[in-house]
């Protein structure tokens, strides 16, 4: 497939040339590289060269997708394809951080531009949770990372992924201790500085047997930035692991991000994951979480609030591939304005999964009659002992439930308030730790605050 | 208190009332009598506000104000209270949360000091017991689950908690058994008092039998037919509804 070809040249041929390649939206890309190939972590290393360059030419070649490819037919790339975006400078200076601070969390690690910060003092972490610069890694002791680094790639992946691998600068290797439990939250806290920076946050998770963590990958702009981020989240949880992820978007309303998080399950491990969107012009979120062994369990939460003409496409893939596994997924959305939201749930259940209970559910919430929500449950399913459930409700706010809430004194705005939190908070109150159930709380209270008054019924 | 003048509303292009009179004082309650159709929930959600009404005529006046100009939470601000028919359940939203934020709404309005959430409870309790709510009801969403019985006992319970100046119950009665009857009625009645008023919708004459009416009115065709005292419940109940149409047809 070469579909991306802009010029009418009819030139076919595949190759990583920057200043050949026919197409312009990539070439700038392959620019990136050609340019600043020295500076990229790991060169040296001889397998992580060789991944690299092997998905530079897959990214040459594939370009980024369009709306012909069925996986993102209802989400257009021209705001960000028509825009230019390079890596920032490091500027040296650390963020004030405490500008995002959120109470309760204790240990956060900050990336500029996805450009990781060297703390002061090393993370006053558990001893047992090691966290790594993935470039300082890559230097000293690369082969910690092989096994898991890029298995991603061995997917189907998209352009932007592909990019991610090719080009990513930093990132961050967490390392929970076999039979740790902490308690503790570790946050990694992406900030975007620079107008027009592209952000390459690579994030590489391994849970080891019996462990329990909770990590938070949360998104901002330091102003009205407008910046491409383009992540990849590797994550692996070995037997008995369980991991609390909360992956927290609320980044200016002119910033765009695509963020690709591939999570490998085994035998009795358990992953929830949480998704809170406020932020983002444009934001594509892949989930993928594979379940290869038996018992494994998982739980997929997505809340998302849009207003303006901003665009969510939340893009899941639960795969069943062994016995015994249980998926529980609940997507909600508040929408309004001209906002627009794209749900794909996929559900894969193998041959030899039997057993399997995968739940799926995705429930939006339209304010203005401009507003709109595509919606795709794929449901695929091999096995034949399999419990699987999938539901779609969109709706109004209920008119009944307003004027009994006004009939209370309670005016209308706040009424409006109380009935889209309650809407929203069925998913918000699935997260697990306080401090962090307390700011997306607040982030949807802000949000919703913001919202115009001409949503208002009656 | 209340003063309808010639009150004239329709839905969806149909009118239902047609030129309604009364005058509600201070301290006096009214029961609205009358057939399936009459008009009698038009009436209660006509002076609550409800949008889907559509009001073709007349004046209500209430405390000197401009009844229909005002939106429906400025009314229920001002002290009218509609105890629902069919009270709406919002799921998501705790019953305690919104009785608070309800309270708290009216008593800034009259310029009262806000509770807090621990004087808050304390009255929130006292009433729930008062109405024989068990307490489990406060944490739950509002009016979710509820069976008709608990759901009347909230309305209730709202009343007692807001003290309007005047409550309109609008079939409080129906779905009810005759404890739940009683007990409700006991929550209404330990408001009477006199700088309060009350109308109580109802197509039977048991309520009345509980909470005792200082007027009876009997609505047909939109149109207030008969006035009387509380005899003519017991009148009505006898006779039947057919009786006095065809009274009032003949008159």
């Amino acid at each position: 497939m070469n579909s991306k070809i802009a010029d009418t040249a009819g030139s076919n041929s595949m190759h990583a040339q920057p200043d050949t390649h026919p197409d312009p939206q990539v070439r700038p890309y392959l620019d990136i590289h050609e340019q600043g190939r020295e500076a990229l972590p790991g060169e040296r290393v001889e397998w992580h060269a060789n991944w690299r360059h092997g998905c530079l030419q897959r990214f040459a070649d594939q370009g980024f997708p369009t709306l012909r490819d069925e996986e993102w037919r209802y989400t257009s790339l021209r705001p960000i394809l028509s825009r230019r975006f390079a890596p920032a400078e490091d500027s040296g200076l650390a963020p004030d951080s405490s500008a995002f601070r959120i109470e309760g969390i204790a240990h956060t690690l900050v990336f500029v531009d996805g450009i990781m910060q060297r703390p002061a003092a090393p993370l006053d972490m558990n001893a047992e949770i090691r966290v790594d610069s993935i470039s300082e890694v890559l230097e000293n002791d690369p082969d910690r990372i092989r096994p898991y680094l890029g298995k991603s790639a061995e997917e189907r992946p998209h352009g932007f992924s592909l990019m991610n691998n090719a080009l990513y600068r930093d990132g961050a290797l967490v390392e929970i201790g076999q039979g740790v439990r902490s308690d503790a939250i570790l946050e990694l806290l992406f900030v975007s500085r620079t107008d027009a920076a592209l952000i390459l946050p690579r994030i590489l998770i391994v849970a080891r047997s019996n462990s329990a963590a909770r990590i938070v990958e949360r998104h901002v702009s330091e102003s009205g930035t407008s910046s491409l981020t383009s992540g990849v989240g590797e994550l692996y949880l070995e037997p008995g692991a369980h991991l609390d992820y909360h992956l927290v978007e609320s980044q200016s309303e002119s910033a765009f991000q695509v963020s690709g998080n591939w999570a490998y399950l085994s035998r009795d491990s358990r992953l929830d994951f949480h998704t809170t969107t406020v932020g983002g012009a444009l934001v594509r979120n892949d989930l993928v979480i594979d379940m290869q062994e038996p018992g494994a369990q998982c739980s997929l939460m997505g809340a998302y609030c849009l207003s303006g003409r901003q665009h969510v496409d939340n893009f899941t893939t639960v795969i069943h591939s062994a016995p015994h596994c249980s998926s529980n997924e609940h997507y909600k959305g508040v929408l309004d304005r001209r906002s627009r939201a794209v749900f794909h749930g996929r559900i894969r259940v193998a041959p030899d999964a039997q057993q399997t209970d995968a739940q799926q559910a995705n429930s939006t919430l339209l304010l203005s009659p401009d507003a709109e929500i595509d919606t795709k449950p794929q449901l695929e399913i091999y096995a034949n002992d399999v419990k699987c459930s999938h539901g779609a409700t969109i709706g109004n706010l209920d008119e009944q439930a307003m004027f009994y809430l006004k009939s209370r004194g309670i005016g209308g705005d706040s009424a409006r308030m109380m009935l889209i939190r309650a809407f929203v908070d069925e998913v918000l109150e699935t997260v697990g730790p306080d401090s962090v159930q307390q700011h997306v709380k607040a982030l949807m209270d802000s949000k919703l605050s913001t919202l115009p008054t001409s949503a208002k019924s009656g | 208190m209340l003063t309808i003048e010639n009150l004239r509303a329709s839905v969806e292009g149909k009118d239902i009332l047609n030129g309604i009179g009364l005058e509600v004082r201070a301290g006096e309650v009214h029961a609205v009598m009358g057939p399936n159709g009459s008009g009698k929930s038009t009436l209660a959600n006509v002076l609550a506000g409800r949008d889907e009404y559509e009001v073709t005529g007349g004046t209500v006046r209430f405390k000197e104000q401009d009844l229909l100009d005002l939106d429906p939470e400025v009314r229920a601000r001002e002290g009218l209270f509609l105890a629902f028919q069919y009270p709406v359940e919002i799921p998501g939203v705790s019953n305690v949360h919104m009785l608070k934020a309800a309270l708290n709404t009216m008593r800034k309005h009259r310029g009262e000091k806000e509770l807090d959430a621990v004087s808050f409870l304390r009255l929130v309790k006292e009433k729930a017991a008062l109405v024989g709510m068990k307490q489990e009801f406060l944490y739950r969403s509002v009016n979710q689950g509820f069976s008709g019985g608990e759901k009347k006992r909230n309305e209730i319970l709202q009343m007692s908690l807001f003290e309007p100046s005047l409550s309109v119950l609008d079939e409080t009665d129906s779905g009810l058994d005759i404890d739940a009857l009683k007990t409700v009625a006991e929550g209404v009645n330990s408001l009477r008092s006199p700088d309060r008023a009350m109308l109580v919708v109802t197509h039977y004459q048991r309520l009345l039998e509980y909470i005792v009416p200082d007027y009876v009115h009997v609505l047909a065709h939109g149109r207030i037919i008969r006035s009387g005292g509380k005899e003519l419940a017991h009148e009505l109940e006898d006779r039947g509804y057919g009786w006095i149409e065809q009274h009032a047809r003949t008159a």
